[in-house]
């Protein structure tokens, strides 16, 4: 509980520290402080990565551009919501009623696909195409694997191109048993690998029509399972791409190797996770064991039956908004703090003689480093130390500076761009984090309430109103590094004119902070001791909780209407995004088989 | 373990119509894993008369692995490394098949000396001459055939030796020869005129 107020308590003060200083005028503020004005020799340091740092956490605290239109947007939103008087009951409370319809809509969507009914779900898919086109086994896995076990493509290509083609370009050659066998009749036959004469009864035909002995056979099998390559073991005749027949395989692998055979039936069921568009390994660490199927889009986001929420289409964290390109370009960024780097290749400059970084702040251009060594700012070059305002002596450039003042320019407006997007997706993401310990506290409150024997019986809007906490909290965090990307003028530049950009993106500020003012509301009340409470007041803040999640609801469906119909629509690139589900992610079943 | 029964009868049948076919294997050593092949420079190349031999190690899985082979002798070719005599040609990694033999793969290579792939490279720098300058490379080429292949006729050693006898550096005179493609006059005119 402490933990949690503490983090609330530096948000606000962000919020009410907000200054209009513009960003340039921050950052020299922030240095100057560290600045010391006497003596010339001492306008230079050596900068360490966490003197940096620090610059970053103080600037984390004071930076609130928004801050002020924020904090009136959050009072408005306050005032607001008291003064209406709404007054229902779960039971009858339609949103609710239209959630359960969704649940029973979408409950069969997308399916856990667990270590032990693996084998099932894919004898499912084999024996539809088995059946359809009378095939073996091993050719119905053949197809399958080929077009990645989209069973509905391969009754697509059958239809459009017909059996010959399907066939051949999956490699699979179906012949009758009888033509094959004919073709060997003598007792002794010549095998073209080992090159000895073999009794045929010691010899195999593929369905290619190509007969070698089975030794032979069992060493090529053996090979190209230890090669990795069990998922399409093909013919040993040259230039013969047919794929041999699972049951001889698997046959005379486990006469000789039977841990080698287990290990090839491993292979083919992993492959129907591993070559299937629709299946997709859960990304749990330590591993659940899970595969997740799903039916129709694959960009959506699943939980599956241990818990983890991730985005089907790239299994890295659930994090719509934003797309999977966005967020893959965020964490990289995040985790090199290229920014950093860039700041420090523009403020500072290695040492001509022990090429340590010296930065420069303020001061004439000439700069002396720890180690002694005097050298020019703007050409990097080694001085010596007699020198006045504007020259040193017997040096003379001054061919870096405009570059120099343009670099600067340019790298610390990004860098300030990009701490303003990262402190707030930090911000929500860090609460995010604080409040999932929210659930047990409730639920306590809960159990306290349910041994008063109040009158309300009910305490769904309790659990309801954390869960819809926890997922405007997501969506909130999420929405600064999409509109980090999207409002950026690199990333999408030829989409959006500056002005469009501008004006978007103050529409989309507006959206995500009326959002967020309910989300800080919202969590407010649940911290809040209501359990304690007379149940007059109880009621209160039953209804108070009610009334935020509906809106947080309506508000997080706003954002991606406004995505969705303002900004993604009129961009000529396709950026896929995971649609808004009031539910959540969807949470994947069991199969049922 | 190496199918040995396999490996003795390929040597044998292979070296019976080394007349024809010019293409010869033998053991390096008395345990047949490490042979020597042999292949003649294709009629009409660059790398007609010479003699090439190519190493080739047989892997414990051969024939299901495939042998692994790299040129002896020095030659420039944009598939074959002019440095270690690495090469790179399908059938000798993912298009193997225990049905092909050694001999097949010799002469696989014989057929890749008349037909580069130079968009394939295994050596960036004669691909790049190859696509470029066509006749540069063939003379260079022809220069390595002479310089490295040819172990009867009169060897570069020998022309070197004599340049250097003249007075010329030994450097200048390999890097002079290599130019203008081993002969012997030509190379003496540029090393005259500076
Ligand atoms: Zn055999
Ligand atoms: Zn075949
Ligand atoms: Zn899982
Ligand atoms: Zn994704
Ligand atoms: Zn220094
Ligand atoms: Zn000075
Ligand atoms: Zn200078």
């Amino acid at each position: 509980m402490e933990n949690l107020g503490a983090s609330i308590v530096l948000r606000m003060e962000m919020i009410t520290h907000g200054q209009t200083n513009g960003d340039r005028e921050e950052i020299q503020e922030q240095f100057g402080r560290e600045r010391t004005d006497g003596d010339r020799e001492e306008n230079l340091r050596t900068i360490l990565p966490t003197m940096l740092q620090q610059f970053f956490d103080g600037h984390r605290i004071h930076c609130s551009c928004e801050g002020k239109r924020w904090r009136e947007r959050y009072l408005d939103y306050y005032d607001d919501d008291y003064d209406d008087d709404f007054d229902f009951d779960d039971d009858t409370d339609p949103d609710r009623r239209a959630e359960v319809a969704l649940q029973t809509r979408d409950g069969s969507s997308c399916k856990v696909i667990t270590k032990e009914c693996l084998l099932a779900a894919q004898r499912e898919d084999i024996q539809r195409v088995m059946e359809l086109l009378s095939l073996k086994e091993h050719q119905a896995r053949t197809l399958l694997i080929h077009y990645r076990w989209d069973v509905d493509k391969v009754f697509e290509v059958l239809v459009e191109k017909g059996k010959d083609r399907l066939y051949a370009e999956a490699c699979v050659m179906v012949q009758d048993d009888d033509n094959l066998n004919s073709t060997h009749c003598s007792s002794l036959a010549l095998c073209e690998i080992c090159m000895e004469e073999v009794p045929v009864y010691k010899m195999t035909t593929m369905d290619c029509g190509h007969c070698f002995c089975n030794n032979c056979w069992t060493e090529h099998f053996v090979v190209k399972i230890n090669e990795g390559q069990s998922r399409r073991i093909s013919c040993m005749a040259h230039k013969c791409y047919v794929v041999c027949d699972e049951d001889k395989i698997r046959n005379y692998v486990s006469e000789k190797d039977p841990d080698l055979a287990e290990q090839f039936d491993r292979y083919l069921l992993e492959s129907y996770i591993e070559d299937n568009k629709r299946v997709k390994w859960c990304p749990s660490v330590p591993h659940c064991g899970n595969a997740i199927r799903i039916e129709y889009d694959e960009y959506c986001e699943v939980e599956c039956a241990c818990g983890v929420q991730f985005c089907f289409s790239c299994s890295s964290e659930a994090h719509s908004p934003c797309s999977c390109q966005m967020w893959e370009l965020w964490t990289q960024k995040c985790r090199d703090e290229s920014e950093t780097i860039n700041w420090i290749t523009v403020n500072t400059k290695n040492c001509p003689k022990c090429h340590k970084p010296v930065e420069k702040n303020g001061g004439c251009n000439l700069v002396k480093c720890i180690c002694g060594q005097s050298f020019c700012w703007l050409c990097g070059g080694a001085t010596g130390f007699d020198h006045t305002w504007d020259s040193i002596r017997g040096h003379t450039c001054g061919r870096f500076k405009e570059e120099y003042t343009a670099n600067v320019a340019r790298a610390t407006s990004e860098i300030m761009r990009y701490s303003h997007y990262h402190d707030r997706f930090k911000a929500h993401s860090d609460s995010l984090k604080a409040e999932i310990t929210l659930k047990e506290k409730l639920q306590r409150k809960i159990s306290n309430m349910e041994a008063r024997e109040l009158e309300i019986k009910n305490y769904d809007w309790v659990t309801n109103g954390a869960e819809r906490l926890f997922r405007s909290r997501r969506i909130i965090s999420y929405s600064y590094p999409f509109a980090y990307y999207m409002f950026s003028d690199t990333f999408l530049s030829e989409e959006m004119t500056k002005e469009e950009r501008n004006i978007k993106k103050n529409l989309f500020e507006d959206h995500q902070q009326q959002l967020e003012g309910h989300i800080e509301k919202l969590s407010g009340f649940l911290e809040e001791p209501f359990d304690m409470y007379l149940e007059e007041k109880v009621m209160e803040s039953r209804m108070r909780i009610m009334n935020l999640s509906k809106t947080a609801d309506v508000l997080c469906k706003n954002l991606y209407d406004y995505i969705d119909n303002e900004i993604l629509l009129h961009l000529g690139t396709t950026i896929n995004i995971v649609p808004y589900r009031s539910k959540g992610a969807d949470k994947a079943v069991e199969l049922d088989l | 373990m190496v199918d040995f029964g396999r490996v003795q009868k390929e040597l044998q049948e292979c070296n019976k119509d080394i007349n024809v076919s010019g293409i010869s294997v033998n053991p390096k050593s008395d345990n047949l894993t490490n042979l020597i092949g042999t292949i003649p420079g294709p009629i009409g190349t660059p790398y007609e008369g010479g003699t090439f031999n190519i190493d080739i190690d047989l892997p414990d899985g051969y024939p299901f692995e495939p042998p692994r082979m790299k040129f002896a002798t020095k030659v420039w070719h944009p598939n074959i490394s002019s440095q270690s005599g690495a090469i790179c040609l399908d059938i000798l990694k993912d298009q193997w098949s225990p049905a092909l033999t050694l001999k097949t793969a010799l002469l696989s290579i014989q057929a890749l000396l008349s037909a580069p792939q130079p968009d394939d490279p295994q050596d960036a720098v004669v691909a790049q001459q190859y696509l470029k300058d066509y006749q540069t490379f063939a003379s260079t080429a022809h220069y390595w055939t002479e310089s490295f292949a040819k172990a009867s006729s009169l060897g570069v050693e020998e022309k070197v030796q004599k340049l250097v006898e003249m007075g010329f550096p030994e450097g200048l005179v390999r890097s002079t020869l290599e130019v203008v493609g081993g002969d012997e006059n030509l190379a003496l005119e540029k090393l005259c005129s500076g």
